[in-house]
Order: structure tokens, then C-alpha cells, then sequence
């Protein structure tokens, strides 16, 4: 074997690529991360926003179901490419990683079923106008906690801002009234998450 | 010039790939046998017997087990392990501040 006539630079960069290339692997891609959340908001929440009208007057014919519908059917078809991406990209892992990814999940999970229980509680005491921003802009308070959780989990930077920054949006839109928070939440939320996505993987 | 002692466990390409992977995982992670060997495009025989001289060293620890009624075998670097390769890599970058 001449394998052991490697120069120093020669098992240097060998190291390095190859931490490089298992860093790779074994993070999650921040495109397939970011960016199917974010066009999924860009596209539900702009027809929210057409549905709603910035004074009260829709500005196109969609009904608050059929916009409900494109922003669950959208959230739905990202979070199958998240999983799809995951399980075709999935090197099996056991261990710490692993139990805090469990953890993160069943987060969202309890999160979010909880928040519907509470908020089905106060929807007949509301006004009708109310009831849809009240489910987006908790849902979106419940989404900026966690992504500022998991930024904490894992040391993201990134994704710790895009809570702070989707807590920020959506408190601010929620005082506007329904349009502008439909408005503000998919241009600056779903925007901001979809060229997060682009740029972070360009980084890597 | 003299070159300093390099770990001769870690100095030979395909089991320094396999510790610089290794290393990748964060401590307390371990990786499932075929996601290592596909990460290192080994075959799984040439995996084994490295694997197996790199755990003679104490270098890694495998563990078998079993998921429902498959066997499975996870693989991860030992404490001392880790040590062995930070170790190494600041011997080569030594060597290769000498050289500049």
C-alpha cells in the first residue's frame, strides 16, 4: 500500500472533505428546511389577504374556506416534501440527536393540538371577522416559540431569528387587523423563510 | 525534517476518512452500520475490518443490537477516539505550518 505516502496538505484536505461531506449528510438541507414553509405561507396567506381585503372589501372572489383550503392544502404538500427529503437523505441515527428531534416534534405536535382545543373554545364568542386572524396569529405565535426553541436546541442562528422575526411580524399584523396581517405574514414571513432556504443553502 | 510520531491507527486514508465521518457526529450520537458505509462509499468488508482496528484501538465503539427482528450495528467514537484525532490533525497542521 502507498497510502501512507500522503502528504501532510494531501491528509489534510482529505480530513476536510471528508468532515465536510459527513456534515452534509447528516445536517438537513436548510433549502427543503425553509423554503417549501415558505412559499407555503406566500401562497396561503396572500389569499387570505386577497379574501380579506385591506379595509374590509375582498379584493378577489375567494371565500375564507377556499383560502383556508390552499393554505392547508400548501402547509400539507411541504410538510410532505420535508418528510420525503428527510427519509431520502436519512442516515439512521441513534442517540441524543435523535431524542431531541423526537422531542422537537412531538413539541409541534402537543403545541399545536392544544392551541386548537382552547381557541374552538373562544371561536362561538367572537365576532366572525375575528375568528381567522385569531387561529393565524396564534398558530404563527406557536410556530415563532419553536423555531426560537429550536434555534436554541441546535445553536441555529438562522432559525432562532426567524422566530424572533415571525413573532415580531405577526404581533405587529395582528394589531393591523386580518388583511394586513394576511398581507405582512406572507410577503415578510413566508418571503423571509423562502429566501432563508435559498441563501442558507448556497452558504453551506 | 523529522516527522512527529503520527497515530499509526488513524494514518492510513480509508480509516482517517472513517474517524474524520465519525467525528462529524455530535457525542452521544451513534450511526447505523449501511448510512456509515454509504457516507464512506466502502463495501461493508472493507468497512468491518477497519472498524474492527479502530475498535481494537479503543477508538470506536460498536454496539449491536436489534430493531424489531433485524440486527442492527451502530457505530460511534469513543471519548478517547476523539482525542486521538484532534491530535492528529493538529500534528498535520503543525507539519504543515513547518512547511510554510
Amino acid at each position: 500500500m502507498d497510502e501512507e505516502d500522503l502528504s501532510p496538505a494531501e491528509m489534510m484536505r482529505l480530513i476536510e472533505e471528508q468532515a465536510a461531506a459527513a456534515t452534509r449528510r447528516l445536517q438537513p438541507d436548510p433549502l427543503f428546511l425553509y423554503a417549501p414553509w415558505g412559499l407555503a405561507w406566500l401562497v396561503g396567506f396572500a389569499a387570505f389577504f386577497l379574501s380579506y381585503g385591506l379595509d374590509g372589501h375582498p379584493i378577489a372572489p375567494i371565500s375564507w374556506q377556499l383560502a383556508l383550503a390552499i393554505l392547508m392544502g400548501a402547509q400539507l404538500l411541504a410538510g410532505a416534501f420535508l418528510f420525503w427529503s428527510a427519509r431520502a437523505s436519512s442516515v439512521q441515527i441513534r442517540g441524543e440527536t435523535a431524542q431531541r428531534g423526537m422531542m422537537y416534534g412531538y413539541a409541534w405536535f402537543v403545541g399545536m393540538l392544544s392551541m386548537g382545543l382552547i381557541l374552538s373554545h373562544f371561536t362561538p364568542m367572537l365576532p366572525r371577522d375575528q375568528i381567522g386572524l385569531l387561529y393565524a396569529s396564534v398558530s404563527l405565535l406557536v410556530v415563532s416559540i419553536l423555531y426560537m426553541a429550536g434555534g436554541a436546541v441546535w445553536r441555529e442562528w438562522p432559525m432562532f431569528f426567524l422566530g424572533v422575526w415571525t413573532a415580531a411580524v405577526n404581533a405587529a399584523g395582528a394589531t393591523l387587523g386580518p388583511g394586513w396581517h394576511a398581507l405582512l405574514i406572507s410577503l415578510l414571513v413566508g418571503g423571509a423563510f423562502f429566501v432563508a432556504g435559498i441563501v442558507l443553502r448556497r452558504r453551506r | 525534517m523529522t516527522l512527529p510520531d503520527l497515530d499509526p491507527v488513524i494514518h492510513a486514508q480509508a480509516r482517517l476518512r472513517v474517524v474524520a465521518t465519525l467525528n462529524a457526529l455530535p457525542e452521544g450520537d451513534q450511526i447505523a452500520f449501511p448510512g456509515l458505509k454509504d457516507l464512506l462509499a466502502m463495501t461493508a468488508g472493507n468497512l468491518s475490518v477497519h472498524l474492527t482496528k479502530l475498535e481494537d484501538a479503543g477508538y470506536v465503539e460498536i454496539t449491536k443490537t436489534h430493531k424489531g427482528r433485524t440486527p442492527v450495528t451502530y457505530v460511534a467514537l469513543t471519548r478517547r477516539g476523539r482525542l486521538a484525532f484532534e491530535e492528529y490533525t493538529v500534528a498535520i497542521r503543525a507539519l504543515l505550518g513547518g512547511e510554510a
